[in-house]
């Protein structure tokens, strides 16, 4: 507590000013002045949460511009103006959904909600945490800038010279997301650990703060391997030719950074999501775990299988790293957790309320729809790492990507509904969480289901064809996959954008 | 018993000992030089041994500083000079460094790769950032109220940031001002420089007869012609001096001489 920053007190409480003393700066500035000044969590939190999910949505467009290209409707090369920008906005759709949208919107609903879940008065940097927003927003400015610019994580057709500019800036901006989300993941880590309540052990911390505990570390454990390679890479990119390895007329750069959105790192963005759910689950039905403790270890046995930086192939062979036993083994320990955690939501269910409308709750069908994604994604993680189906480097790598990244864009609507009061005005609506939640997992699913099947009829593709193959009828599959994704995001931007503007009309009872 | 602050320090200087012990013995160091700090042996590397060991004994010194006046914890503090009330902590202030510290990183970044210039300023704004940033954590938790707090910040700091603002606003009016004069003929620069010294001798006037004028419109009227000043140097910057070179010609040419003439700018 000594070392950290003090907490923010209500505005009720502040002491006055003495009469004839300077004034002194609300902890509360005004509403247009709030985003600039604030140190108050839950802001922070909702910056974050609302900004991610208007890039969500960009980033689902861009998901369905990928999938018609892939359709054959229309041409790729054609579509995106050559094939070096159709591997751009590639790279640039899964990057964004990690970086830009899912990690973000899960920190952004941690800051809002993990002070007063732990009895904290604020998160204990409040001022990092709105450092980390701001250098997030500008990271991703500078990323989304610089791919449209001619950059990117590498390129199929050579680069010019400003292109190659274009990709240092991409470089450099991707640095800047990683360590704006890993000073927000510190400050939620330290509430957790140093502004507990007092008696209150870890033991005792609700299992989404527990969870966030544990996705802090994991992130910690990871994502710095990205910046060190990033570092490598920009070396290499800005006239180091004694690193030979990034070089921009190739995808080299992107080989260097495509284990952060494959598996085992791909679960740094789905740890949360477990904390989310069992505590959605428990809300709706009101009841609590039996066996507390088991959530526990469950999240933190599925934190630790998530820890991917030592996965990385670019340096070794991949069939030394990715046929040997502790990759094969992360693969498939990682369902166990999952398969552990859904019956802990069955007992809750069991132990709780079953009447209808509980049952039926947005809350409920979202956790629900999180897990089941999540588990499929798990499983298609586990086939993926067995070697006689020879999976490893197929459109199975994306079944799992995908189904991670829409189980994490589930629990952020669920943490819309459950937690309105910290991260909305109003209560998010029953039926536009219903929607969403059943858009995104139709959604989602489609497109696990379709790269799963494609994977299967693949035949040792390279990294284009990788992109691009799977027969025609599972293209549409997964096309119309990306649709309901787009939709199910834009309901979830709708409902909390109505939340955030409505202060009483159209608000329901949570 | 034992405070935060002396479990980080503490744990500081131990590592820092391993990494001295470490780097001693992968540099050359032998027996148990590294051990005994070069009493029985030789310690490796002199520079980085002497570094880590000196990093080890600043962060004991720092830890036993902190458990001795546990942390300069309030409720500490109280319960040892058996203190009735306890000093309770203040809302963390309202403060725009650390989007000024976000922005400038972002200018360090994109001036890493377009422009020094860029990248400069933008290490130039990072490091204010740090310094206020600093100042405002510590007069947060000075005392146990938050005016007084803010006095005792404004007294360190007015009288470092109001000279430098100072500097700064007169070299970006200074600067502003050049560029548009330069730009526009040399009758338009006359008209300028004539209208705005009348404007600002007539607001000054303005505001010396009537002293009740809202400080906000004037912060307003300030900010505004600011704002204009700012844009129209930028805008002149960019389309540029007007043309010396022609007149300097007809000088040449109605003088004779090879170098003669103006040169503006």
């Amino acid at each position: 507590m000594t070392l950290t920053e003090p907490a923010v007190a209500d505005s009720e409480a502040a002491p006055a000013a003495a009469p004839g003393s300077s004034p002194v700066p609300s902890a509360t500035p005004r509403i247009l002045a709030q985003p600039f000044l604030t140190s108050d969590a839950a802001t922070v939190g909702r910056l974050f949460v609302v900004v991610s999910l208007l890039l969500a949505l960009g980033t689902s467009v861009i998901g369905v511009l990928l999938s018609l290209g892939r359709t054959e409707a229309v041409a790729p090369a054609d579509m995106f103006a050559g094939l070096n920008a159709y591997f751009r906005m590639w790279t640039l759709y899964r990057v964004s959904f990690m970086l830009l949208v899912v990690l973000p919107l899960l920190l952004g609903v941690a800051m809002a909600v993990v002070p007063s879940q732990v009895g904290a008065g604020n998160l204990a940097f409040p001022r990092a945490a709105l450092a980390s927003f701001w250098s997030w927003l500008i990271g991703a400015l500078i990323i989304v800038v610089s791919v449209f610019a001619g950059g990117g994580w590498g390129a199929i057709d050579g680069v010019t010279g400003n292109e190659n500019d274009a990709m240092a800036l991409t470089l450099l901006g991707t640095g800047m997301v990683i360590v704006a989300l890993l000073v927000g993941a510190v400050s939620v880590a330290t509430t957790v650990i140093s502004l507990r309540q007092t008696g209150m052990s870890l033991l005792d911390v609700p299992p989404f703060s527990w969870s966030m505990l544990v996705a802090a570390a994991v992130w910690l454990f990871t994502l710095p391997v990205a910046i060190a390679n990033i570092v490598l890479i920009y070396a290499d990119l800005r006239g180091r030719p004694a690193i030979a390895f990034g070089r921009a007329e190739s995808p080299d750069i992107w080989l260097q950074l495509d284990w952060l959105v494959e598996q085992p790192a791909v679960y740094i963005m789905a740890v949360p999501v477990l904390g989310i759910a069992i505590e959605a689950v428990g809300a709706a039905v009101g009841a609590r775990s039996s066996r507390p403790e088991a959530v526990t270890i469950i999240v933190g046995l599925f934190g630790l299988l998530a820890v991917g930086g030592w996965s990385q192939d670019y340096f070794t062979a991949p069939q030394d790293l990715r046929d040997g036993l502790v990759y094969v083994a992360f693969g498939l320990a990682a369902v166990l957790p999952l398969v552990a955690l859904a019956g802990g939501a069955a007992e809750l269910v069991l132990r709780g309320t079953k009447t209808p409308d509980r049952l039926l709750d947005a809350r409920m069908v979202g956790a629900g729809a999180a897990l089941k994604l999540l588990g499929a994604a798990a499983l298609v993680g586990a086939l993926r790492v067995i070697e006689p189906l020879d999976l490893l480097e197929t459109t199975a790598t994306w079944a799992v990507f995908h189904g991670v990244v829409v189980a994490g864009l589930i629990a952020g609507v669920v943490a819309l509904r459950n937690w309105s009061h910290e991260l909305l005005i109003c209560p998010l609506s029953q039926a536009v969480g219903r929607g969403a939640v059943a858009l995104l997992l139709s959604g989602g699913g489609l497109l696990v289901l379709s790269d799963l099947i494609s994977a299967f009829l693949a035949d040792d593709p390279d990294l284009m064809d990788l992109a691009l193959d799977g027969s025609t009828a599972l293209n549409v599959v997964a096309f119309v996959g990306s649709v309901l994704v787009a939709v199910g995001v834009a309901a979830a931007v709708v409902g909390a954008v109505s939340a955030l503007r409505t202060p009483t009309a159209g608000s329901e009872a949570a | 018993m034992f405070t935060t602050g002396f479990k980080f320090f503490f744990g500081l200087f131990a590592a820092f000992c391993v990494a001295a012990l470490a780097y001693g013995y992968t540099t050359g160091g032998n027996h148990v030089g590294p051990l005994s700090l070069g009493w029985k042996g030789g310690v490796g590397d002199h520079i980085g041994y002497g570094l880590l060991v000196a990093l080890a004994a600043v962060s004991l010194t720092i830890s036993l500083v902190l458990v001795s006046f546990r942390d300069a914890d309030a409720a500490a503090q109280a319960h040892l000079q058996n203190l009735a009330e306890v000093m309770t902590d203040q809302p963390v202030t309202a403060s725009f460094w650390p989007v000024v510290a976000s922005f400038g990183v972002g200018a360090a970044a994109v001036g890493l790769v377009l422009h020094p210039m860029v990248f400069v300023l933008g290490l130039t704004l990072v490091t204010l950032s740090l310094v206020e940033w600093t100042m405002d954590a510590w007069a947060d938790r000075a005392t146990g109220d938050a005016a007084a707090n803010r006095e005792l910040r404004n007294r360190i700091m007015a009288p470092i940031e109001i000279p430098v603002v100072g500097a700064l606003a007169v070299g970006v009016i200074v600067l502003a001002a050049s560029r548009i004069l330069l730009t526009v003929s040399q009758l338009e620069a006359v008209a300028v420089a004539g209208v705005v010294a009348a404007l600002i001798l007539g607001g000054a006037w303005v505001y010396a007869a009537r002293p009740g004028l809202g400080r906000r419109l004037v912060r307003i009227l300030g900010m505004v012609g600011a704002l204009l000043l700012l844009v129209g140097g930028v805008l002149a910057a960019v389309a540029g001096e007007r043309d010396f070179g022609h007149h300097t010609d007809e000088t040449h040419e109605e003088s004779g001489e090879p170098n003669g003439g103006e040169h503006g700018g």
